[in-house]
C-alpha cells in the first residue's frame, strides 16, 4: 500500500470518527438547547396567564396555533409546580402522534381553580434540528472530499523527487563508471535522502573500485612470475633433452605452473562474478555454444570413448557470451574429466532446462557441498576444485538454479533457466 | 626480422628476447615506457611486443602513439590482465593479437609470425622447410611440388612445429596451440600422439624425410639432418 493511501486512509478514519462524535454531541447540545427554549416560551406563557389572572381575576382570552394552544379545566386541588413535560399527541392534520412540551400549572379566578395545560409543538424545533444536522453532514463531506482531492494532488506533487530518486536508484549499475548524482531537491526530508545515498553509493563505488582494481592488480603481480617461471622452464626443457630425470621433474613444474594460472583465473572469475562484473544483456545463442564446445572436444571424447547423446533444440537466451562459454565449457570439461572411459554422456538442452547427465565412476556427490568452492570428491586429485563453484556462481548471477541428484549411477546436473 | 620487446619483467623479457632470437629473430627491448616511446619514435619494426602494464605508463598509450604516427608495424600484446574487456580495448586500439600471462614462447613465436605473414604483402604467405612447403593463405602444404591433403589440426599443428623448428614443444603446449585455453585435457594427451602420426605418415607417404622426433616423455620436434 502506498504511504499516502495509508496516511489517506487513517486521516479519513479519523476524521469521520471525530465528526461522527461531534456531531452526536452537536445534535443532542442543539436539542437541548431548543427545547429549553421552548420550555421558556411555556414558562413566559404561564408567567402571562398568571399576570392576567392576578390583575383581572378572570381568565384570559386564549388564542390558539398551529404550534401552541391552552386548553383550561376546572380543577379542584392546586397543582404543584412542575416542570415541562414531553407528551405524544394526535397531530392537528394528520393521524400521526408528534412529540409535543406540556406545562400544566393551576390558577385560581373567580374564586375557581384552573388547571391551565399549556402545549407546544416539538415540530418547529425538529425540523430546525433536522435542518441543522443536515447542513453539518453536508459540510463535513466537503470538508472531506476537498481534504481527499487536495492531499492526492498535492502529495503526489510533493512526493515526486522522492519517485525520481528511486527510479534513480533501480537503474543505477555499481559497474558503471559513474557515482549516483541525486539533484537538490526543495524540500528537506528528500534532501536528506539524497545526500545520504549519494554519500553512500559515493563510499560504495570507492570501495568497489578499490575491490576491483586490487583483484586486477593482484592477477598482474601473480601472473607474471608465473609467466617468468614458465618460460624459464621452457628454455630449461630445451636443454634438457636426453636427459629423462631432469624432463620429468622440469615438467612437474610447468604442470605445477598451469594448475596455479588456473586456479588464479577461476578465483579472479569468481570475484568477479561476486562484484557482479557482467551485465548480462546480450543474446546468446546457446545450442550454438554448446554445439561448438562439443565440436572442440571432439577428440577428448573420442580418445576417452565416451558414447553421446545430445538433444538440443535451438535456445536463444538474454545472457553473457563470454559466460555462457565459460558455462558450457565448463560443465563439458566436468563431465569429461569424471566420466570413466567408455561411459556414456547425453546432454539435453529445451527452452525450460540445460541437463547434463554422465556414468558416475565412484558412487553419488555430497549433494550439499557439490557446489562448494575446492570440494573434490574422494578418489579425485586434480582439477581446481572450482569449475562447479564457477558455474553455481554464474547461473546465480543470470537467475537460474542449477541442481545436482544421482540416479541409476549416473550424475544429474540440471540448469533451470527460470 | 626486427622485433621490439616491451616489458618491464627483467627476467622475462630477458626469456623471450633469447627465445626469439634463438628462432631467428633480430630482438630490441626495453623496459618502460618512456624508452619505449624513444625506440617506436624513431625505428619501424614487424611486430612489437607489448606488456601494456609498464611502471612509467600504459601500454595503449604506446598504441595510439603508433597508430597516430600512422605506423604499421604488427604488434601483440601480452598481459597479465585477462579480463575480455582489455582484450577488447586492445584490440579496438590497433593491437593484432592478445596473450595473456603466463604464456609458452613457441605459442608466442607462432602468432609473431602469423602477424608478420599478414602484414608484409609481398608473397610471404609461402613457407619452406626442408622439402615442405606451406602456403598459409591457401592452406595447403607441398612436398616436392606433390599436395598433401592435410585436416585443419594437422596444419595447424605443422606450422606450429614449423615456426618453432628446433625446439621442444612439449604436449601442453601443443595441446593449448590447437584447442585453445579453457579444455580441460586432465593430462590425457593421447589425442595428440594420434595426430602426429597421422600428419607424420602423410608427409612421409609424400616423399619428405622424417622430420618430426619424438622425444622421449617431453613432446614433439621438428628437426632435419
Amino acid at each position: 500500500m502506498k504511504l499516502f493511501s495509508r496516511y489517506n486512509r487513517i486521516n479519513i478514519a479519523a476524521t469521520i470518527f471525530i465528526f461522527a462524535i461531534g456531531s452526536v454531541a452537536f445534535y443532542f447540545v442543539l436539542q437541548y438547547v431548543l427545547i429549553r427554549q421552548l420550555d421558556e416560551t411555556l414558562r413566559s406563557e404561564q408567567q402571562e396567564v398568571i399576570e392576567y389572572v392576578t390583575a383581572h381575576d378572570q381568565l384570559p382570552e386564549i388564542q390558539n396555533t398551529k404550534h401552541q394552544w391552552i386548553t383550561v379545566e376546572k380543577a379542584i386541588v392546586p397543582i404543584p409546580k412542575t416542570n415541562p413535560v414531553r407528551v405524544w399527541q394526535k397531530n392537528s392534520r394528520e393521524d400521526e402522534m408528534e412529540p409535543v412540551r406540556l406545562l400544566v400549572f393551576s390558577v385560581s379566578a373567580a374564586n375557581q381553580l384552573y388547571k391551565v395545560s399549556v402545549y407546544k409543538s416539538e415540530n418547529e424545533t425538529e425540523d430546525l434540528l433536522k435542518l441543522i444536522i443536515l447542513v453539518t453532514v453536508a459540510m463535513i463531506g466537503l470538508i472531506l472530499l476537498f481534504n481527499y482531492l487536495i492531499n492526492r494532488r498535492l502529495i503526489t506533487r510533493i512526493w515526486q523527487p522522492f519517485y525520481h530518486t528511486i527510479d534513480k536508484i533501480r537503474d543505477y549499475q555499481l559497474t558503471a563508471q559513474n557515482p549516483l548524482s541525486l539533484s537538490k531537491e526543495p524540500i528537506d526530508e528528500i534532501n536528506l535522502l539524497n545526500d545520504s545515498l549519494n554519500s553512500m553509493t559515493q563510499r560504495i563505488h570507492q570501495d568497489y573500485s578499490a575491490l576491483r582494481s586490487f583483484s586486477e592488480n593482484a592477477s598482474h603481480e601473480m601472473q607474471t612470475p608465473l609467466a617468468v617461471i614458465r618460460s624459464k622452464v621452457e628454455s630449461l626443457l630445451q636443454d634438457a633433452e636426453g636427459n629423462p630425470k631432469n624432463v620429468q621433474q622440469l615438467l612437474v613444474i610447468e604442470d605445477a605452473t598451469l594448475k596455479l594460472s588456473r586456479l588464479h583465473q577461476s578465483l579472479l572469475l569468481l570475484t568477479k562474478l561476486g562484484n557482479r562484473q557482467f551485465i548480462l544483456n546480450e543474446s546468446v545463442d546457446l545450442t550454438q555454444i554448446i554445439e561448438h564446445k562439443l565440436q572442440e572436444r571432439e577428440e577428448l571424447f573420442h580418445s576417452k570413448e565416451l558414447k553421446m547423446i545430445r538433444s538440443l533444440d535451438p535456445v536463444t537466451l538474454s545472457f553473457h557470451q563470454h559466460l555462457a562459454e565459460i558455462l558450457v565449457g565448463n560443465l563439458l570439461n566436468n563431465v569429461i574429466r569424471y566420466t570413466p572411459n567408455g561411459g556414456d554422456i547425453s546432454i539435453r538442452l529445451n527452452h525450460e532446462l540445460l541437463s547434463v547427465t554422465n556414468t558416475a565412476a565412484h558412487g553419488a556427490l555430497q549433494s550439499d557441498r557439490v557446489f562448494e568452492r575446492f570440494y573434490k570428491a574422494e578418489n579425485t586429485q586434480d582439477g581446481t576444485g572450482l569449475g562447479l563453484a564457477i558455474i553455481k556462481e554464474i547461473c546465480h548471477l543470470a537467475g537460474f538454479t542449477i541442481t545436482y541428484r544421482y540416479t541409476d549411477n549416473r550424475h544429474e546436473f540440471t540448469i533451470y533457466f527460470k | 626480422m626486427k622485433l621490439l620487446i616491451i616489458e618491464d619483467e627483467a627476467s622475462l623479457n630477458q626469456s623471450i628476447v633469447d627465445f626469439l632470437t634463438a628462432a631467428g629473430y633480430l630482438c630490441e627491448s626495453v623496459s618502460n615506457y618512456r624508452e619505449a616511446v624513444e625506440k617506436i619514435e624513431v625505428y619501424d619494426y614487424d611486430c612489437i611486443i607489448l606488456d601494456i602494464m609498464l611502471p612509467d605508463g600504459s601500454g595503449l598509450a604506446l598504441l595510439k602513439q603508433l597508430k597516430e604516427d600512422q605506423k604499421t608495424d604488427g604488434v601483440i600484446i601480452i598481459s597479465a590482465k585477462g579480463a575480455l574487456e582489455d582484450k577488447i580495448e586492445g584490440l579496438q586500439l590497433g593491437a593484432d593479437d592478445y596473450l595473456t600471462k603466463p604464456f609458452h614462447l613457441s605459442e608466442l613465436s607462432v602468432r609473431i609470425s602469423a602477424i608478420i605473414r599478414r602484414k608484409s604483402f609481398k608473397g610471404q604467405s609461402l613457407m619452406h622447410i626442408g622439402e615442405i612447403s606451406i602456403d598459409t593463405i591457401g592452406k595447403t602444404v607441398k612436398v616436392k611440388e606433390q599436395e598433401v591433403e592435410l585436416t585443419q589440426k594437422e596444419f595447424q599443428l605443422l606450422l606450429f612445429l614449423t615456426v618453432n623448428k628446433n625446439r621442444v614443444l612439449s604436449k601442453n603446449a601443443i595441446a593449448q596451440h590447437l584447442w585453445g585455453d579453457d579444455m580441460d585435457f586432465a593430462a590425457n594427451y593421447d589425442f595428440i600422439y594420434s595426430h602426429i602420426k597421422n600428419l607424420r605418415k602423410k608427409l612421409m607417404a609424400a616423399g619428405s624425410e622424417d622430420c618430426i622426433r619424438s622425444i622421449y616423455g617431453e613432446g614433439y620436434k621438428m628437426q632435419f639432418a
